[in-house]
């Protein structure tokens, strides 16, 4: 049997849902059974993925594998998931991310590792169909369902103000994502006054987008509903001045669950972004594209600058992801192929890498119970494999090139200075900063004298255990790979990045028409 | 009196034939709750099946003051469900606190039977005692443990601000009675339209236009009209409460449909700005004041208040000419009697035991201690938030797309209600917080469910979940909104 042949996306995508309720029949004291059968289905669910990438044809333009079911036909409501090549990358992404995260939660979840293991299943599930899904409504379906496994993963599991966190995590994502929602229905709404009345397709992405290439969507509806999306996904990226829940929600959550909030969480805004609030109102994109690019700009700076001063290491890195998906929302608005391929890219690589950052303070924060940099010294000499990786990913957060944090932003760079010299001035600017603030936090913590923190806990502070190594080696391996070959990804994702760039210039060349 | 209009309003007379034959079986077999609970139970499924029977061909009866169409079928077995779960979920508050069962029962029958009567009522006088008939056993319900404080005080009340409402309602009546001399739905509609068409209405009529809205306001528990909610549900048995959150609720939004949609149709332009201006402060004031609470059943009575609010979001968008309202409306009510009910069987589970209460802090470490009921009254609270895929996030996704198809103000209706839906995550989630993320004070006893009591849960659960997600459930909704305007 052929692999086309079965409706692989939805097998991706409910694996682990199917996971998860197996899970709910396990007793809660068989630790050691859930814990593997929670990796065995997160792992089904990868090899499904890269079966998808392997049977994934880049050259064919659109979506593939689409799977499409009436679902609520009086409203045109499907149930249509499909893949092009930027679903594809972030999907596997997603799926890598997953079973390192249920790893490496294998030792520093003792309690109630049921509960967390199907939480952290049922979120796989909902980012996955994010990405996949092709119809609105189902999308905001999966985009809320990641909600609530995120909020009792911070709320249970997490730090000290936990619950302050999570509940500051769920009100920003929550006011965000329900305007969004009205936004959905008064677009469908207009596809469906435009089409006779008749809600066939209303919920259609590869409809929706057609009409709104052609300038269906009316000038005051799309400023609307451009901002309503936009205001959803900023708050997900998180783009200045909407961040202000990610260095708490980062701080507070199990080492798994910032992984997965750097890792794929982020990515959902961003995807957002490029998949749907850019294609389906792209006047209105171009209207708020100067804004949006300074506010990016801010975002780079200020995450960079407020990244130097923090004494807590995950909340540097939390700093340090705002500065870095500021790249990310400036290569979308910046209109330019090159930018847009840097920004999804960059998103691959901030997950890969920004997940494997979080990794590693994990595996000292389990050792120290403390993320103060300055009680750290000395580290390169008392677990001098842990210091090697940690430089290692460091080194690819910065920008080294070889590694692949370096691509993303150069091609970012390379598009915005197209179109904006000074924005690209101010950008690179940031690279310097970056620079400042990462390694002089690695200096701190690696090098120097053995602090007195650190002699204190003797026996306590060992080097990286093979399960650790295990979850870190895939990461590390990727950023080498991308960082050399980045044609890999660029591939998959320059189709649809110019076709979609293609698509913006030409909406706005029809709505000059009418203006005229 | 004919034959055939006997057989129209059979559901009514079967499910009075019940309440009754529960006090009979009480008085036959005293002290054993077991047969009149069976008696109940059977009976609503005897109720039901007569209703789906008498609602396979629609009919009028009595010369069109009663209508037997797809709207009151479908109201008819919402109340029948709301009648049938309220008894599941009683007898385990109840019986530890040696309150009666079968009265209680034959109390709830009895008003339930008023509820569906209003569903059928196309005349302003069969609707005005339909009404009454509904809130009088109310009255009993709240009072029902009546050697307490709290009870009592909610129990008057609502019976005094019932009482007055009712009276303004009924002079609303009596005006529009008077101005077109008719008291069938069809013919004041018809009379009205002739009256509105001059453009603008006379004093009078505007002045019964405001009566009734009040009245329908006061019963519905819309804001400003609210005051006598949150004591009448904080003061009354638990299981009364969830009845009285969803029964005289849904009721009194069928009153708002055979009234504002039926009757006052032509009416629109008047009463459309005053329906959106009392959605809009409804939720908004439901849930700010929802937000302060400590308690539970508190809470929930605010939350209701919110609810109220959304669904009349429904009613606006009707009024703003969307049909769509209406449907909205319909499917509102029946997710969110299921939801709703459902977190209240939850509260009535912990306060089994007397002198359990319902603050916040009696739900510390519930998912832990019994992690099936953390984890539906997790679900319920989700629905209600309005999370998908949960019927609660349906059934505002409904009334959203109603409102912004209407257009114009009632678009900025929709960003109220969704801006309210977000705070309203604040308080149910803070429920959850203290069932997932906080430890008991004390070791608290497990609660233990009879296995009645249990069947309700899965019941008003697996509603709760499969409501949105089954489509045929649309075709019922569209079908009973249309019987307004066939």
């Amino acid at each position: 049997m052929n692999v086309t042949d079965l409706p692989i996306l939805s097998l991706i995508t409910f694996v682990p849902l199917v996971g998860a309720i197996v899970l709910a029949f396990v007793p809660g004291d068989r630790k050691a059974a859930i814990r593997w059968t929670a990796l065995g289905f997160a792992l089904a669910s990868w090899v499904l993925s890269l079966l998808l990438l392997v049977g994934f044809a880049p050259a064919h333009p659109g979506f593939q594998y689409t799977e499409a079911l009436d679902w609520i036909p009086a409203f045109g409501i499907q149930y249509k998931l499909g893949v092009d090549g930027i679903s594809l990358v972030l999907v596997v992404l997603t799926t890598t991310l997953s079973w390192i995260s249920i790893l490496a939660s294998f030792a520093p979840i003792q309690e109630r590792v049921k509960e967390y293991m199907i939480s952290f299943l049922v979120l796989e599930v909902g980012m996955l169909g994010v990405f996949l899904a092709l119809d609105l409504f189902l999308f905001y379906i999966f985009w809320e369902i990641v909600l609530v496994p995120m909020y009792l993963i911070i709320g249970i599991w997490g730090g000290a103000n936990r619950i302050y966190a999570t509940i500051k995590f769920v009100l920003y994502t929550l006011v965000g994502s329900l305007l969004m929602l009205v936004a959905i229905l008064a677009s469908a709404f207009a596809f469906q006054v435009a089409h006779g009345g008749s809600w066939a397709g209303a919920f259609d992405y590869e409809q929706l987008a057609a009409f709104a290439a052609h300038g269906g969507f009316a000038t005051d509806l799309q400023l609307f509903a451009f901002l309503a999306f936009f205001l959803a996904f900023a708050i997900k990226v998180p783009m200045f001045p909407f961040h202000t829940w990610l260095p708490d929600a980062h701080t507070e959550a199990p080492t798994a669950g910032s992984v997965i909030l750097a890792g794929v969480l982020l990515k959902l805004g961003g995807y957002g972004l490029i998949r749907f609030a850019v294609p389906l109102f792209p006047s209105a994109a171009q209207t708020f594209g100067p804004a949006i690019v300074v506010l990016s700009l801010i975002a780079i700076i200020y995450g960079a600058i407020v990244s130097i001063v923090q004494p807590d290491l995950k909340r540097l890195i939390a700093y340090s992801s705002v500065s870095h998906m500021g790249f990310v929302t400036l290569g979308i608005f910046i209109f330019q192929p090159q930018a847009l391929q840097g920004a999804i890219l960059q998103m691959v690589n901030h997950g890969l890498i920004t997940g494997a950052l979080f990794l590693c303070v994990g595996v000292i924060y389990e050792r120290t119970h403390d993320r103060t940099i300055a009680k750290m010294g000395g580290l390169s000499a008392l677990t001098p494999v842990w210091a090697a990786t940690f430089g290692f990913f460091i080194l690819a957060s910065v920008g080294l090139p070889g590694l692949s944090g370096f691509v993303g932003e150069f091609l970012v760079f390379v598009g915005t200075f197209a179109a904006s010299p000074a924005a690209a001035v101010v950008a690179t600017f940031v690279m310097i900063l970056s620079a400042t603030y990462l390694l002089w936090m690695f200096q701190r913590v690696a090098f120097g004298e053995v602090s007195d923190f650190l002699h204190g806990l003797g026996h306590h502070l060992f080097d990286m255990r093979p399960i650790e190594v295990a979850t870190l080696v895939p990461l590390g391996t990727l950023v080498v790979v991308f960082g050399l070959f980045p044609g890999l990804i660029l591939d998959l994702i320059g189709g649809p990045a110019r076709a979609m760039m293609d698509g913006v210039h030409a909406a706005t060349a029809v709505n000059l028409l009418f203006w005229q | 009196m004919a034959w055939a209009d006997l057989t129209t309003i059979a559901p009514i007379a079967v499910a009075v034939l019940v309440a009754a034959a529960i006090l009979v079986v009480d008085i036959v077999l005293p002290g054993r709750r077991g047969p009149a609970i069976a008696t109940a139970l059977v009976g609503l499924a005897v109720v039901a099946l007569v209703i789906l029977a008498v609602g396979r061909t629609p009919a009028t009866a009595f010369g069109g003051a009663y209508s037997a169409d797809d709207l009151t079928t479908f109201l008819d077995i919402l109340f029948v469900c709301i009648a049938a779960l309220t008894i599941l979920f009683a007898p385990d508050y109840l019986e530890p606190r040696d309150l009666p069962v079968a009265e209680f029962a034959a109390v709830l029958v009895f008003a339930v039977t008023g509820a569906m009567l209003i569903a059928a009522a196309t005349d302003l006088v069969v609707l005005f005692v339909a009404l009454e008939l509904m809130v009088l056993p109310g009255y009993l319900l709240v009072a029902f443990a009546k050697r307490d404080a709290y009870a009592t005080e909610g129990a008057i009340k609502y019976f005094l601000l019932g009482s007055f409402s009712s009276a303004i309602f009924l002079f609303g009546l009596a005006f529009t009675w008077g101005l077109t001399g008719t008291t069938r739905i069809a013919e004041v509609a018809a009379q009205l339209s002739r009256l509105a068409s001059g453009g603008g209405i006379s004093a009078g009529l505007a002045m019964g236009l405001a009566l009734m809205t009040t009245g329908v306001a006061f019963k519905m528990a819309a804001v400003p009209f609210h005051y006598w909610t949150p004591d009448a549900y904080q003061g009354s048995p638990t299981p009364v409460t969830g009845y009285l959150s969803v029964g005289p609720k849904v009721g009194a939004f069928a009153i708002a449909l055979r009234l504002f949609v039926g009757a006052l149709d032509p009416l629109r332009a008047d009463w459309l700005p005053v329906v959106i201006v009392l959605a809009a402060i409804t939720m908004t004031l439901g849930n700010l004041v929802a937000i302060t609470q400590d308690n539970v059943k508190r809470m929930l009575a605010y939350s209701s208040i919110a609810h109220t609010g959304y669904i009349l979001v429904g009613l606006a968008a009707f009024g703003g000419g969307q049909q769509l309202g209406i449907q909205g409306l319909l499917f509102y009510a029946a997710a969110y009697t299921f939801m709703n009910l459902g977190a209240f069987a939850v509260v009535t589970a912990l306060q089994r035991r007397p002198g359990v209460t319902s603050q916040l802090t009696t739900f510390a470490g519930l998912g832990r201690r019994e992690p099936l009921l953390g984890v539906l009254m997790t679900l319920f609270l989700l629905s209600l938030t309005g999370i998908p895929p949960l019927a609660g996030f349906f059934a505002k996704a409904y009334v959203i797309l109603a409102a912004v198809q209407a257009g114009g103000w009632l678009t900025v209706l929709a960003v109220i209600a969704v801006l309210n839906a977000a705070a309203a995550a604040f308080y149910y989630l803070r429920v959850v917080v203290y069932m997932y993320m906080r430890e008991p004070a004390e070791e608290a006893l497990p609660s233990g469910q009879s296995g009645l009591f249990r069947i309700g849960l899965a019941v008003t659960a697996v509603v709760t979940v499969v409501l949105g997600l089954v489509p045929g459930v649309l075709t019922v909704v569209q079908q009973a909104a249309r019987a307004l305007h066939s």
